[in-house]
């Protein structure tokens, strides 16, 4: 191992070993640990990740699966007594709100330590403090505070509002995260199997297979990120796709669903808003009370299933929210397989000209996109093996100027802007508070390529900093994360970054041969 | 008339063995809550263990009874009346490692007998809900008593003579002392955790 690498792995065990002494003992914890009066375990095997229990418990509505009430060591408060629903529709419908302000909080912070290499790409521009952004080998990074609320109105209606309060250090501006209201077991008015109908509206997550916001993960897998946004750089093939949209971006809309993640099949159907261009906005003869989300009329679908084998032998085991074990209950050996698909439409809008060639007008690109993969869980006692792959691909439709023209009067297609990859993942729980976690995220990018990431060495264009040297990112991250307890957590990985070279934008050669700029990161984080 | 007999001399028997017996009460101080007293074991005696099985329940996420005093050579019935499931183990039988035990996972409804030999505490717990708690004390004699919350207690028909009592509370060292029962004795006991 070099010596920077050996400073490096020093310094990230000093820092884990901080993290480790200087927290507190906390005897705090969030909302629902209140309410019921059990630990984070009860339902998280290494929060945020779900145990079985926790999927039941998520599935029926932040509610014990089965006689929930005996459970509940804070009584709710009646929002009317329940043979009010006798009365109904000459009353209120009766409901309950939790007896404390189901209220927890969530705070981390991190500290990273990165390659050596890290400025190398300061060789493009000797000599210019203004185009040499400084990377520090070492830095403590405020992460963020946030507020999340949830629990269960009665009637089956779920809630769930998380906000960041505070994002990347004091007074930075956070945003809300999901905020919606389940209607579980809708089906039950149509006389459908239990669960096979609920209902979500508000601003949410989409039903991705692994969560993003709710990953256990100090980064989140790279696949979710990936949006489609080429460049018309006068190289070919030409992309006019500015697609902002990425799996881990929040959706505003409406999600029915049915059936459950512990067992049998689950699936879900959202319609939400299309906002590829991430410029929301209200125009000035619209009352500006909320403006507007979304920047088209059409609205995207999204759709998953997914099927889910408990391979217990004991038949009665089998079909329980948790296998019964030798020495207790645990999570089943389990193996799930689910597909999704997402359609929607990307607008660009130009500023061209109608069919003379001469009067302005904007014209607008739609153009349709969808991502679609699939996945997979295997678990087995205290090891699981996941992953995802997904492909994406958003027509392409260049702006088309007429020979003698100066502004483009429409469109002509083009090769299409495609994507995909995806992530493989395993986590094994050594002991009950220790996670390791080996990580395989991989994107292939025609807008990497297009862009220039990746390009043929002897006709370089300018690379943005820390772009990768081949179009295929792969990106490899060993992890290890200890519960000090049930809601104080540190977290540590390497990140094994892709390949980059610099070029020289002048000459075009290469001024390094092709480096990784590694990082690791320890976190620290607790809920309370 | 054989009979009459056996009943008059098991009837005298009777009358000797309480007119001989006395009591021990008395007030554990120094801790809150319920804590077990108990004779320890008198050289040379064996008791019959009991043909009773107490049931310790786990219920509501929590074991209930918090506290179960049985005596040594006692069957425990564990019962699961919760929903969810559960499991129960201790680590040790007063203090004693390798007497450890899993007794595993059973639905709602159902119990699972274990007898205790073994005198001493038994810290019960439960490997999905880490915050349930519970404990069976195992007292190696018939005499023994549960304190109010007050720490009042009382053991009742302890035969006169010498013996060791000892006193157990959660999370509390225990306390031994000498105690000579004659009639009504007191015995009182300041614990520290």
């Amino acid at each position: 191992m070099p010596v920077h690498q050996g400073r490096s792995m020093f310094l990230v065990v000093v820092g884990l070993f901080c993290c480790l002494l200087f927290s507190t003992s906390s005897q705090a914890i969030p909302a629902f640990s209140r309410q019921y009066g059990t630990s984070c375990s009860t339902c998280h095997v290494d929060f945020p990740k779900l145990n079985d229990f926790g999927k039941a418990f998520k599935d029926a509505g932040f509610k014990f699966p089965k006689d929930d009430e005996t459970f509940i060591k804070i009584p709710p408060v009646m929002l009317g007594a329940p043979a009010q629903a006798e009365l109904w529709p000459h009353t209120i419908f009766p409901g309950t709100i939790p007896g404390l302000p189901p209220i927890g909080l969530r705070f981390n912070t991190f500290f990273q330590v990165v390659s050596a290499n890290r400025n190398n790409f300061n060789l493009q521009h000797p000599g210019d403090p203004t185009m040499q952004p400084f990377i520090p080998r070492t830095d403590f990074q405020p992460g963020l505070f946030s507020i999340f609320m949830a629990g269960n109105m009665g009637s089956d209606i779920a809630f769930w509002v998380d906000d960041d309060i505070s994002v990347g250090g004091a007074n930075s501006n956070g945003g809300l995260g999901d905020g919606y209201l389940k209607f579980v077991n809708l089906g039950r008015f149509l006389k459908l199997p239990t669960d096979a109908l609920s209902f979500r509206v508000g601003q949410f997550e989409l039903d991705l297979p692994f969560s993003q916001a709710r990953s256990w993960n100090l980064s989140g897998w790279d696949i979710y990120d990936e949006a489609n946004i080429g460049v018309l750089n006068g190289l070919s093939p030409q992309q006019n796709v500015n697609n902002g949209f990425a799996f881990s971006s929040a959706a505003q809309g409406v999600e029915f669903s049915g059936g459950h993640q512990y067992r049998g099949y689950h699936y879900s159907l959202a319609i939400v808003n299309q906002n590829t261009g991430g410029t929301p906005g209200s125009g000035t003869n619209v009352p500006p009370i909320v403006g507007f989300v979304s920047d088209s009329n059409f609205k995207d679908l999204y759709g998953r299933f997914s099927y889910r084998f408990n391979l217990e032998r004991d038949p009665a085991s089998r079909n329980e929210i948790q296998a019964a074990g030798a020495s207790g209950p645990r999570d089943h050996t389990y193996l799930v397989l689910g597909t999704y698909y997402f359609y929607g439409r990307s607008v660009q809008r130009f500023s061209g000209a109608e069919s003379n060639g001469t009067t302005p007008t904007v014209i607008s690109a739609r153009e349709p996109f969808y991502r679609v993969g699939g996945d997979f869980s295997f678990n087995y006692r205290t090891f699981n093996l996941f992953g995802l792959y997904m492909a994406g691909h958003d027509q392409n439709l260049l702006p088309f100027t007429p020979s003698g023209g100066t502004l483009p009067t429409g469109f002509i297609g083009a090769r299409a802007a495609t994507f995909s990859g995806g992530f493989l993942e395993a986590d094994y729980l050594a002991l009950p508070w220790v996670m390791a976690i080996m990580r395989w995220d991989v994107v292939k990018s025609t807008a990497d390529q297009i862009n220039a990431i990746g390009a043929d060495i002897n006709a370089p264009p300018p690379s943005s900093f820390f772009s990768p040297f081949s179009a295929t990112r792969n990106r490899f991250t060993p992890g290890i994360q200890f519960l000090v307890h049930a809601n104080i957590k540190t977290s540590f990985e390497y990140q094994i970054r892709p390949q980059q070279i610099v070029y020289d934008p002048s000459t075009g050669k290469a001024l390094t041969s092709p480096f990784r700029t590694n990082s690791a990161v320890a976190g620290l984080e607790f809920v309370y | 008339m054989k009979r009459n007999v056996l009943v008059s001399i098991v009837a005298m028997a009777a009358i000797t063995v309480a007119a001989n017996a006395g009591t021990i009460s008395g007030k554990v101080s120094g801790v809150a809550g319920e804590s077990v007293v108990y004779v320890e074991a008198v050289a040379g005696k064996t008791f019959p263990a009991p043909t009773q099985e107490p049931v310790m329940d786990q219920k509501g996420l929590m074991f209930q009874p918090h506290i179960l005093a049985v005596q040594q050579g006692t069957t425990v019935q564990f019962l699961n009346s919760d929903s969810v499931a559960h499991n129960v183990f201790w680590i040790s039988v007063g203090g004693n490692k390798k007497l450890g035990h899993n007794l595993g996972t059973w639905p709602k409804g159902d119990k699972r007998p274990f007898k205790f030999d073994s005198p001493g505490a038994v810290p019960l717990l439960c490997n999905v809900h880490p915050e349930m708690s519970g404990y069976v004390v195992v007292s190696p004699t018939p005499y023994f008593a549960t304190t109010d919350k007050s720490g009042d207690y009382k053991i009742e028909n302890v035969p006169d003579g010498s013996y060791t009592v000892t006193a157990w509370h959660e999370g509390a060292k225990n306390q031994s002392k000498p105690v000579t029962v004659s009639g009504d004795t007191k015995a009182d006991f300041t614990l520290s955790k």
